[in-house]
């Protein structure tokens, strides 16, 4: 090959990061694509899980599909879809449409992922360090995906997010292109064809566990913190950063424990911690949320990277066991994904009419003039109809003030009283889900210990 | 360190979290619940006519949201604008003749209520009844929504004779 390795492995670092980054890049600017395309939060969804599913099933096959005709021209091709998909997601005014075109960008990004993992070894010269330069690079794509997402959903759009991906992508495909041409021109496939083993079934299962619980930590987070807290992409980008930051900080955990077991077991019960820790916020403040998520950043690390490691361990070839890990880990996205949607769309439903029907009484039981009181009925009830089935901002309703002051301290202990209730419902109303995540976590539990006594 | 240890502070960190959200309150977290219309909602002691209004409404709604078996929270929004009113028809299946019926229910049971905790005299309270008894649909929503109003009507409509004969009548008085 002609072209120097360096160029080449930050190609396919950035391949796997801009890849792996969009299974979660996304998510903070769902709210926004459900506002912007009027569609439903089960709709909005499939945003999310049509792209994970794709990737799940599709990983296996690409990892085969690129051992035969070689990884370099199927790294290329799958940036190329990848990048005329995340066009035309950009450019989609539908959810359908959306929809489709995140198949497809699953499809090429699935080539290109597990094409670099067959790539990687024979551009740095040893499987352990591609395999290491693999995971990190996916584990940092996921990691800053949602805050880089929240940040360019709101200083541009929910489309710049999709559209920043193509140059990106072709970016990247560019030094790939000289080992694609090699391939052409010279018909050999460079890596061995090796005969695959089998896939590690129980540390597979417990990616999948995990991955759901943690898809559904971040998912349920952002939800609440911009529809039921109403933070804007940018500060809920910052709040939720402080996951994978927890993440990157406690790395050094995995060097302190060499038993990959025991971290993986910590890890799952970290995620479990927090996301109890979730459920049971016993106010709608940020600062309540920090400890929890540290707890899961910490676990995630270290149960991510146990897992990743003995999937992978002394198992070749790389490609086709990397694409076992990636259908897991995406397969676990889509059960998380589609274990909790009805669950949390339910509970958004009850328990906004019961922050309502809670609000109603706070305004019927206040001590304001029966002139005053119809009329803010009035003016909230109108607030709900225009917030359609969304948890409703009640601040407009409030406005403009009385000009009393006796009035007006009456009509603000209200709005504040009122604001407590909705806060309540909202909050209340990812409880299920977040405990249903934190099972979600412990059942990971199970396939890591059958895992200790089979065959680690 | 060892993989055990690293187990145990998991789990002690965890425990910890989930146990202090909890002793904060985190299992309680959620709106009130709201008060079963059906229920009798006690009546402070009214210093004005206000203060009457707001109970009067109050105990209206409980009493027509009873017997249409929603919420009085449901109701009151309903009854705040006609469009309400047809969003409440549509999603409980509820037409004007039930609704009439049952807010007719309520004004009655508003006097009752008034009669009761002393802040109406059972001499305006006998002929408010037969009124209400036969009042259409928009006026009774009308009292409900401006119960002050309609107090104050009454109160003038009595005039003079009406303080004549609350001197001569036991109790609190009719109307402050």
């Amino acid at each position: 090959m002609e072209t120097s390795p360096r160029p080449r492995v930050v190609a396919l670092a950035l391949a796997v990061g801009v890849v792996l980054a969009d299974s979660s890049i996304v998510v903070l600017a769902l709210p926004e694509i459900y506002r912007e395309l009027d569609t439903s939060v089960a709709g909005v969804t499939w945003v999310l899980i049509s792209f994970n599913l794709v990737m799940a099933l599709a990983a296996v096959p690409a990892a085969l599909l690129a051992r035969r005709v070689g990884p370099g021209r199927a790294a290329a091709v799958g940036l190329a879809i990848f990048a005329g998909a995340g066009l035309a997601c950009g450019l989609a005014d539908e959810l359908s449409t959306l929809i489709v075109a995140r198949c497809a960008q699953a499809l090429g990004g699935a080539l290109a992922v597990t094409a670099a993992l067959e790539l990687l070894p024979a551009t740095v010269g040893s499987e352990r360090r591609a395999t290491a330069i693999w995971a990190s690079a996916g584990a940092t794509g996921a990691a800053l995906g949602p805050a880089v997402g929240g940040f360019l959903t709101e200083l541009v759009s929910w489309q710049s997010i999709f559209l920043i991906q193509v140059p990106v992508a072709l970016a990247a495909a560019v030094p790939i292109l000289a080992v694609a041409k090699h391939e052409a021109a010279t018909g050999i496939i460079e890596p061995e064809l090796r005969q695959t083993g089998r896939p590690h079934l129980w540390a597979n299962l417990a990616l999948a566990m995990v991955s759901a619980a943690i898809a559904a930590a971040l998912f349920l987070l952002v939800l609440l913190l911009i529809e039921g807290w109403r933070l804007t992409p940018i500060e809920a980008a910052l709040v939720v950063s402080v996951m994978p930051l927890a993440a990157i900080l406690s790395g050094r955990l995995t060097d302190l424990v060499p038993d990959a077991r025991s971290r993986a077991a910590a890890g799952a019960i970290l995620v479990s911690g927090g996301l109890a820790g979730l459920a049971f916020l016993p106010k709608a403040t940020i600062l309540l949320t920090l400890p929890p998520q540290i707890l899961v950043g910490i676990g995630l690390a270290l149960v991510l990277s146990a897992l990743t490691e003995t999937a992978l361990g002394g198992r070749a070839p790389q490609a086709i066991h990397g694409g076992w890990t990636i259908s897991s880990r995406h397969a676990g996205v889509v059960i998380g994904l589609l274990v909790l949607t009805p669950v949390f769309t339910a509970d958004i439903n009850q328990q906004r009419h019961d922050a309502i029907d809670a609000g109603t009484a706070v305004i019927l039981d206040s001590p304001v003039s029966p002139l005053l009181k119809l009329d803010l009925a009035e003016r909230v009830s109108q607030q709900l109809e225009t917030e359609r089935g969304k948890v409703p901002t009640i601040e407009p309703a409030f406005e403009p003030k009385p000009v009393d002051p006796v009035e007006r301290a009456e009509v603000e202990q209200l709005q504040s009283e009122l604001q407590d209730q909705l806060d309540r419902g909202a909050t209340h109303a990812f409880s299920t889900s977040f405990l249903l995540a934190a099972l979600l976590g412990l059942i990971a539990l199970f396939p890591i210990a059958l895992a200790r006594r089979v065959d680690l | 360190m060892s993989g055990r240890l690293l187990i145990i502070c998991s789990l002690v960190a965890s425990v910890l979290l989930v146990g202090a959200y909890l002793a904060a309150g985190g299992s309680s977290y959620e709106p009130e619940q709201v008060q079963d219309p059906c229920q009798p909602r006690a009546w402070s002691n009214p210093q004005n006519l206000g203060q009457i209004a707001n109970q009067f409404t109050n105990s209206a709604l409980d009493g027509a949201a009873c017997q249409l078996g929603v919420s009085r929270e449901a109701l009151a929004r309903a009854l705040a604008t006609p469009e309400g009113r047809k969003r409440f028809s549509q999603r409980y299946g509820i037409d004007d003749e039930k609704l009439a019926k049952a807010v007719r229910a309520g004004l009655l049971r508003a006097v009752d209520d008034a009669e009761e905790a002393g802040a109406l005299s059972p001499l305006l309270a006998l002929p408010l009844r037969r009124t209400l008894e036969e009042i259409p649909l928009d006026q009774a929503i009308e009292i409900i929504n401006n119960a002050q109003g309609f107090l104050g009507d009454v109160e003038s409509f009595l005039g003079p004779a009406g303080d004549i004969i609350e001197e001569l009548l036991p109790g609190p008085g009719l109307l402050p």
